[in-house]
């Protein structure tokens, strides 16, 4: 009887899910309302022989943040998602994606309903998944399935907690300046190696009529990340030291302040386009495509400039990288990196198709999958061992980065405003926009950082 | 005002012009702007210079736009659904401004006060808690998540406008209509109803200009682009093609294009409308 | 036929589509904002019932008292930057006549029927600090060109210009219409008595506009608390939040800091502060109406 019931249940979702679907698909709609007809009649057979799985119409929806579907991440994951409808022909994968905080926006509102879609992005850090994790919106996941996809060790630590995997990381994320080869060539510039060179380097840079370093100002993170690059330079034992400040909201230690002189100073000697702190993720970005800037401060999953056609070549071809430069006093070197294992993907827990998700994340992350295509694709670096996959014809920007990944003596791991609570991060965040723009000082930065964890 | 006309002397009169032509340039320029860029190399934008005249026109960019924008289908839905807000409304207004103006109920003056209140009601206030409810009945990311705001927020205007019309029209017709048998529907919908066609034009009109454009909402309560309308198809643009200026240029004119022509072609009778929902409401 | 009147059944009928709309879509969520409002709820997980506690830090909230002084301030540019102008415009335009009278009156209008979400997007390329189009007229001009338009202590002027300028083909519509429905022949009489625009305009036009100027300024001062899209898209309230306005902040705080209970709070209030307003604003004006009808 009991059987009956949900077996009933499911042809129900299946049937509503069904005709979501069969509307969804605009001009395709004719094609995919035959597939929910065949699908609805299969249903009916599973109610009577459990096990027959196969053929079964499934509807997965994935909501992530990769908006452009043409390059970069968002092409892989799009490749992925093709490749597996074409080997599963009963499963299709809705995709809705919006940019970074659109998405955070969103999920939050897809969080405290009942809707929420099957497969998400979803960041490796308590400011994002504690919260999430805690309401029991997350599908645990079985760490036995991945002993041999070659993931990274501790690159899945942040989306587990309490001994329990919650998601799966897609890259190895690293923070550093990408410059502009060419420009740094005609004008006779050369790659810093302390802090105070790159400040006398946007000096001249300025000089020469263009911007030292584009800043995506507006969204906040960059900058939290920039102070932490630094106090990884003043001190690379600092990891501990973060997580024991924000929990027992104690930051006496100097290091804090002082990294934040240091921003301070760097936005003094005016390294960072005017504006910076309303210029967007985009148009950072444009500044240094287009050769308006030398240098762009953001994450290795960049790189993929590199390889994207729509990048006027002079800049595409000559795009090199540098790690934060030392700073004077500090105890770190340039292989003291910023680096963790960030953006990664999640199945809901309320999933009414929770084991095809799975399936369907597990699939992205066969290695020859997720990790061979960006890689090939000169993309970004996966959070699994991608050595079998080198080609030989990587960009310079792909192999500066492998050499910068294997060299580093340590790394920052999650950065300290993904360390706290959502709201942490939205203060702390703040603050450090606050912090560049010199409405706060660096004592009321700190100070106010202090506040926000009591 | 002829008598008066011929006094103002022709500088005068190339001054006032002039005067006007600057306005009417301020509210242009950036639409110019915005369609010269839309047809430029995404990389001429940071030639210096105000307009370009690019090397060759970039016809691509409104393929793109057209095409990656999914603007037929955002289109199709923004036409739908503000055309159903826009009947509903008519359809809802008229028969609560009939039963509150005409109907003899002890509460009717309190009903319509209640319903004209919600014209003070910030919209965006109920943006949290609806969310929630139409989560709890299911019916995020349907149409009805948008309709029943849209023709919430139109009612007020809408009950106000028709009711306010509706006191004018002679109780005679009516009577003798009902001296025929009618019953009260067909008095409203065949009797009342054509009479009014002027305040129902203006009704529509300030219907379809209060929603048409709305995103907040669309963009809260939906998540599938099966309803999604107009608004979207530039929001999901600008990070689909972040590293190419001039196709989200395109994809904003081509969005905006609808209901520009659609103003040029009726803007006697939309400026008349707004001008009579205003001036009334 | 007096009973047909007062059938039960069909003024229910009638009224039912109506009410029961405004209960669903206005009065529902206004309770259900009330009753998060005393909660703690974070969007997801439990729901604590805190009291009053959500009202006290919002009025300690720096970014609530912010959002009400450029709401102000909004209201203040419409008032005295964006209505003169408009006023004047319309005045001018009415003496026109012709082609060029129906002409002027479209294309002021325009801004209007596009899309916020094109207005505030254009308006961001606009005002970039690199290579939008203000620093490049600047340049151009002579200047250095380098203003960070959207930056601190800029960015509230900048949005102001935007709501000034987009809404400025609405307001002009009305005082045009107000304007038509003069009565000509005063102007002739004045005309007769030789007074020139200047003359006419303060000593007609306006006086018998007071009820359109005031119901002008009783919209924008709504409009001015009720602004969130234009907003959300150009700044997001920030840098800080020096652009804030009441609407984009509760989206942020429910949306973005998971206070999903604080954002229905400043619902409410916000609520309060629209309908205080409207009430407060027509009591003035019904006032001086009848002062000046008993003078």
């Amino acid at each position: 009887m009991k059987k009956k019931l949900i077996s009933m249940l499911l042809a129900a979702t299946m049937v509503i899910s069904l005709t979501a679907c069969g509307g969804t698909q605009g001009n395709t709609a004719s094609e995919s309302d035959a597939t929910a007809a065949i699908g609805t009649e299969e249903t009916t057979e599973v109610a009577q022989s459990e096990d027959a799985t196969i053929g079964e119409a499934v509807t997965i929806r994935v909501f992530s943040n990769l908006p452009d579907r043409t390059t970069g991440q968002g092409f892989v994951e799009q490749t992925l998602f093709d490749s597996y409808m074409a080997e599963n022909p009963n499963v299709t994968i809705e995709v809705e994606a919006l940019d970074d905080e659109a998405y955070k926006t969103k999920f939050k509102a897809y969080a405290s309903g009942s809707d929420m879609p099957d497969l998400v992005n979803a960041w490796g850090q308590p400011s994002f998944l504690n919260e999430i994790i805690d309401a029991g919106l997350l599908a645990e996941l079985n760490m036995d399935d991945y002993a041999d996809y070659g993931f990274i060790s501790g690159s899945l630590d942040g989306f587990s907690k309490d001994g329990k995997l919650y998601g799966l990381a897609r890259n190895t994320d690293v923070m550093g300046f990408y410059y502009n080869k060419a420009l740094f060539e005609t004008n006779g510039w050369t790659v810093p190696t302390t802090y105070d060179e790159l400040l006398t380097l946007a000096d001249s840079i300025n000089q020469a009529g263009l911007i030292p370093v584009s800043m995506d100002g507006s969204d906040k993170w960059p900058i939290s990340i920039y102070v932490h690059d630094l106090m990884q330079k003043i001190d690379p034992s600092i990891k501990a030291e973060v997580q024991n400040s924000i929990a027992n909201a104690d930051f006496s230690n100097p290091v804090y302040t002082q990294a934040a002189d240091l921003l301070v100073k760097a936005v003094d000697a005016g390294m960072f386009q005017n504006g910076f702190e309303t210029t967007d993720y985009g148009t950072a970005k444009n500044l240094f495509t287009n050769a308006q800037s030398a240098m762009f401060y953001m994450g290795s999953w960049e790189m993929s400039m590199a390889a994207d056609e729509n990048i006027p070549a002079e800049v595409r071809d000559n795009i090199g990288v540098f790690m934060m430069p030392a700073v004077e006093g500090g105890k770190g070197t340039n292989t003291d990196i910023a680096a963790w294992n960030g953006g990664g993907y999640a199945v809901t827990a309320n999933s009414a198709v929770k084991e095809e998700a799975v399936k369907l994340l597990n699939y992205m992350f066969k290695p020859e999958n997720w990790s061979k295509l960006c890689w090939e694709n000169g993309i970004c670096m996966s959070a699994q061992n991608y050595s079998e996959y080198l080609t030989g014809s990587e960009t310079p920007v792909q192999l500066e980065f492998t050499d910068i990944v294997s060299n580093a003596t340590s790394v920052t791991g999650v950065t300290i405003n993904d360390l706290g609570t959502s709201e942490f991060k939205t203060i702390s965040e703040d603050l450090s926009q606050e912090l560049a723009i010199k409405s706060v000082s660096s004592e009321e930065f700190v100070k106010a950082l202090e506040d926000a964890c009591k | 005002m002829n008598s008066e006309m011929r006094k103002t002397s022709t500088p005068a009169r190339i001054i006032l012009f002039v005067g006007l032509s600057i306005i009417a340039l301020i509210q242009l320029f950036p639409l110019i702007w915005l369609v010269n860029f839309s047809l430029a190399n995404p990389n001429e934008l940071f030639t210096n210079g105000i307009l370009v005249w690019p090397d060759e026109i970039q016809w691509g960019n409104y393929v793109k736009a057209f095409v990656d924008g999914n603007f037929l289908l955002y289109f199709k839905n923004s036409l739908l659904i503000n055309t159903l807000a826009v009947l509903f409304a008519l359809v809802i207004s008229v028969m609560a401004s009939f039963a509150c103006i005409r109907m003899n109920w002890k509460l009717s003056g309190f009903v319509k006060t209640l319903l004209l209140l919600g014209m003070m009601i910030p919209i965006h206030a109920t943006l949290l808690p609806n969310y929630v409810i139409y989560d709890r009945i299911g019916l995020t990311d349907t149409i009805w998540a948008l309709l029943i705001p849209y023709i919430a927020f139109s009612l007020p205007q809408g009950v106000f406008l028709t009711s306010s019309f509706m006191s004018s029209i002679p109780k005679e017709l009516e009577e003798a209509a009902l001296i025929d048998g009618c019953g009260i529907y067909r008095i409203v919908f065949i009797i009342i109803m054509p009479l009014m066609k002027a305040s129902l034009v203006t009704v529509s009109i300030m219907t379809y200009l209060n929603n048409w454009n709305e995103f907040m909402m669309a963009s809260t309560y939906l998540s599938t682009k099966q309803w999604k309308t107009l608004p979207f198809a530039i929001l999901e643009f600008t990070g689909q093609y972040s590293s190419n200026y001039a196709v989200q240029f395109a994809v904003m004119a081509l969005t905006a294009a609808p209901a520009l022509i659609i103003y040029i072609i009726l803007n006697k009778y939309i400026t008349k409308g707004v001008a009579a929902g205003a001036v009334k409401g | 036929m007096k009973k047909l009147y007062s059938n039960k059944v069909v003024i229910l009928s009638l009224i039912t589509p109506g009410l029961l709309t405004f209960l669903l879509a206005i009065l529902a969520p206004i309770c259900v904002s009330i009753y998060f409002g005393f909660t703690d709820f974070a969007g997801i997980g439990e729901v604590k019932f805190i009291g009053i506690e959500n009202y006290k830090v919002l009025i300690r909230d720096e970014g609530f008292w912010m959002s009400l002084k450029n709401s102000l301030l909004l209201a203040v540019g419409f008032i005295v930057i964006q209505h003169p102008i408009a006023l004047v415009t319309a005045a001018v335009l009415d003496k026109l006549q012709g082609k060029a009278e129906g002409f002027f009156r479209c294309v002021y209008f325009i801004p209007n029927v596009i899309s916020v979400a094109i207005i505030a997007y254009l308006w961001k390329f606009i005002y970039n600090p690199n290579f939008g189009l203000f620093n490049k007229l600047l340049q151009i001009l002579g200047l250095e060109g380098n203003v960070n338009w959207l930056g601190s202590g800029m960015a509230i002027w900048s949005v102001l210009l935007v709501l000034i300028w987009h809404g400025f083909g609405w307001g002009m519509l009305i005082y045009y219409t107000g304007i038509k429905n003069i009565d000509p022949v005063l102007y002739e009489a004045a005309a007769i008595d030789g007074a020139d625009f200047k003359q006419a305009f303060f000593s007609i036009t306006m006086p018998l506009m007071k009820p359109v100027i005031q119901m002008n300024v009783t919209m924008a001062i709504i409009a001015a608390l009720k602004q969130m899209e234009t907003v959300y898209l150009l700044t997001n309230g920030g840098p800080g939040n020096e652009t804030q306005f009441l609407a984009n902040f509760l989206y942020k705080q429910a949306f973005k800091s998971y206070k999903y209970g604080y954002g229905n709070a400043i619902s409410v209030i916000f609520i309060i502060i629209c309908l205080v307003a409207t009430v407060v604003l027509n009591k003035i004006f019904a006032d001086r109406e009848e002062r000046r009808r008993k003078a």
